[in-house]
């Protein structure tokens, strides 16, 4: 029997910050996320999560240890290595929608997957229009980002990483700045992701959030203090 | 590159009005190069190739060349005590001997295409009541049109009749109106040491050059020699070279061959040639200027956008945009408006030469026509005026795209 890749993989992380005065943010942090699970990263501010979100997406590098993505271990690539890394690999949800102002939706959706040489620019079109029209945004493809609302502008996010079909998305407070009515759908949205394969990893601060994934980490000044595992999301 | 022109393109599009100004910069930059350039090199062009048109390429005069030492030190063949208090002028009539045997060993020297005696003096010309001091060369008008192409400026009577008359006389048109006088006039001639001659005017010719139009008269070699006294002496031998750039180094041959001293058209019209060179010292200083102020126009509205654009550089970083990418994007907003700068700095700049070549100029520096502006328009000019502006262009965009290339994704997330 053979045992699969995990999707990612943290061993003795570490992470300190700060130039003269060093302030450890991680502490030896050792985590395994299977291919496919449901995780979600919670704790108090200040508490490392969103550190830890970052070393997990290859975005930062780790004072010492290693985040393997995948198998693939990160810390030696280089900036152009770990950039088409992320844009095969991963898709990232933040808090912040962070479309481009000057372009419409489907154009920011197109945005990660012109830069994949694989992926011909029509069928980069294509799935951008197919992924939005799945988030029921099929009729608003032209609209520039100012022109939507809160929530939709989080799920033209959303559409812009998963239209590469990345096999995992990590997720920083994706519901920080929607109302209860657009963070349930985002919520729908992610489960649904899981359900078809990919891996979520999520960071929020809600509780009932949290609670829907399948694995909470519980984070604590940068250690893991609780992991609460849980069979089925409770949607 | 699909994904970065992509990129840079809206973005341009998307700050048109602060990338407009930046691109007006560059335009107005390019647009003095071009214009600057064509008016100064224009009437530069112009007066040197009226220069090389109406004056011999090289001059050969009477004066020797030799041991410069007290007479006493070369009788000795050394060092002496001798000290010259009042050196008085000489008796002795200065002349270039031995003028044929001379003028056909310059001919046969390599670069020289045509050889001219003269003699030269000052006299005075009067018609009546009116006086003017005046230059008078005595030619053989056959060979020194081969010289000095004069047959082209004559604007009254004929050339040919110079040669054909003992006491015809070509002047200029300005002196003709001065003395109040036309073809087939009379103007008596004198100078301190010949004989008055009374001439007959047979031409009137006009370079465009002030000084020569109202103080040069030609008239025969033997005429001329008869009026300032000189007997049958030549004082002056002028030279046309198939290459006027190769001048000096003719006259320094030559005065090498034959010990008078030599002077070529550079150094006749030095004066003019370092007012030249200082005008356009200035005139790059001025563009270089304008061009400067151009590049810190697109330099400081490039590093404004690159921090209000920190948060979607650290998106493309995030997925999957390397440094590399994010530069490209910015240097090709620098390139394109840069480029656009100078397509556009270039055709204005084209049509402010083509205005200014229909309207009329006051003389100046010599001139004495009034005239159209002499523009110099050449490819050379456009090439220099884009190179140089999408060169600053990209030196600008430089700071701002490395410091957007630097940005961390991670810092403005955290900051966020």
């Amino acid at each position: 029997m053979t045992v699969p890749i995990p999707a990612l993989e943290a061993r003795g992380l570490v992470r300190e910050l700060g130039e003269e005065v060093r302030t450890r943010i991680l502490h030896d942090l050792d985590l395994v996320i299977a291919p496919g699970e449901f995780v979600s990263i919670t704790g108090p501010s200040g508490s490392g999560k969103s550190t830890l979100l970052y070393l997990l997406g290859a975005l930062d590098r780790p004072t010492a240890g290693e985040v393997l993505i995948e198998g693939i271990a990160t810390s030696h690539l280089d900036d152009l290595a770990r950039g088409a890394l992320r844009a095969k690999r991963l898709g990232f949800v933040f808090q912040f929608h962070f479309l481009l102002p000057e372009f419409s939706a489907v154009e920011n959706v197109l945005i990660p997957m012109l830069r994949r040489a694989d992926i011909p620019g029509a069928e980069a079109r294509d799935r951008a229009a197919a992924a939005l029209g799945s988030l029921g945004l099929g009729d608003l493809l032209g609209r520039r980002p100012t022109q939507l609302s809160g929530g939709q502008q989080q799920r033209v996010s959303i559409a812009r990483a998963i239209a590469h079909r990345p096999s995992i998305l990590l997720a920083d407070e994706p519901t920080g700045n929607l109302d209860t009515a657009a963070s349930a759908q985002l919520m729908e949205i992610f489960e649904g992701l899981v359900r078809d394969g990919m891996t979520v990893v999520m960071v929020t601060h809600e509780p009932s959030f949290a609670a829907r994934a399948h694995r909470e980490i519980r984070l604590r000044d940068g250690r893991i203090v609780e992991v609460v595992h849980r069979t089925a999301t409770a949607a | 590159m699909r994904a970065q022109l992509f990129i840079a393109g809206r973005q341009l599009w998307h700050r048109k009005l602060l990338n407009g100004i930046a691109v007006v910069g560059v335009m107005l930059g390019v647009l003095t190069l071009v214009a600057i350039t064509g008016i100064m090199r224009g009437f530069q062009t112009k007066f040197l190739d009226t220069i090389l048109q109406i004056s011999p390429h090289a001059v050969l005069f009477d004066t020797t060349l030799g041991d410069t030492r007290p007479v006493v030190d070369q009788l000795l063949g050394g060092p002496s005590a001798t000290h010259i208090v009042r050196q008085t002028s000489t008796d002795r009539q200065r002349r270039i001997v031995r003028p044929s045997e001379t003028v056909r060993a310059i001919a046969r020297l390599e670069g020289v295409s045509e050889v001219a005696p003269l003699v030269v003096g000052s006299a005075v010309a009067s018609a009546g009541n009116k006086e003017m001091p005046i230059e008078l060369r005595g030619i053989d008008p056959t060979v020194q049109d081969r010289v000095t192409p004069l047959r082209s400026h004559v604007v009254a009577g004929g050339f040919d009749e110079l040669a054909g008359t003992v006491d015809g006389a070509m002047i200029g048109n300005q002196l003709g109106e001065l003395l109040g006088v036309g073809v087939g006039d009379n103007v008596s001639c004198a100078s301190a040491r010949g004989e008055r001659v009374v001439l007959r005017v047979v031409a009137i010719f006009e370079t465009g050059v002030a000084v020569l139009d109202k103080g040069r008269i030609y008239v025969p070699t033997r005429l001329a020699q008869t009026i300032l006294g000189r007997g049958d002496a030549i004082d002056r031998i002028e030279v046309r070279l198939l290459d006027p750039d190769r001048a000096p180094e003719l006259t320094a041959r030559l005065e090498t061959l034959f010990h008078y001293d030599a002077e070529s058209w550079q150094e006749t019209n030095a004066s003019m040639l370092g007012v030249f060179d200082q005008q356009n010292m200035i005139t790059g200083m001025i563009i270089g200027a304008v061009l400067l102020v151009g590049g810190f126009g697109i330099l400081s509205i490039q590093i404004m956008i690159v921090l209000e654009k920190r948060r979607d550089i650290a998106l493309l970083k995030s997925v999957g945009y390397s440094s590399r990418d994010v530069l490209t994007i910015f240097l090709s907003e620098g390139a394109v408006i840069a480029v656009l700068g100078a397509v556009l700095g270039a055709g204005a700049g084209h049509l402010v030469l083509r205005m200014l070549r229909g309207l009329e100029s006051a003389s100046g520096m010599g001139f004495s026509r009034k005239s159209t502006f002499a523009i110099y328009e050449r490819p050379s000019v456009y090439l220099l005026a884009f190179g140089f502006a999408v060169a600053v262009g990209l030196l600008a965009s430089l700071v701002p795209a490395w410091r957007a290339s630097r940005v961390e994704p991670v810092d403005v997330l955290r900051g966020s």
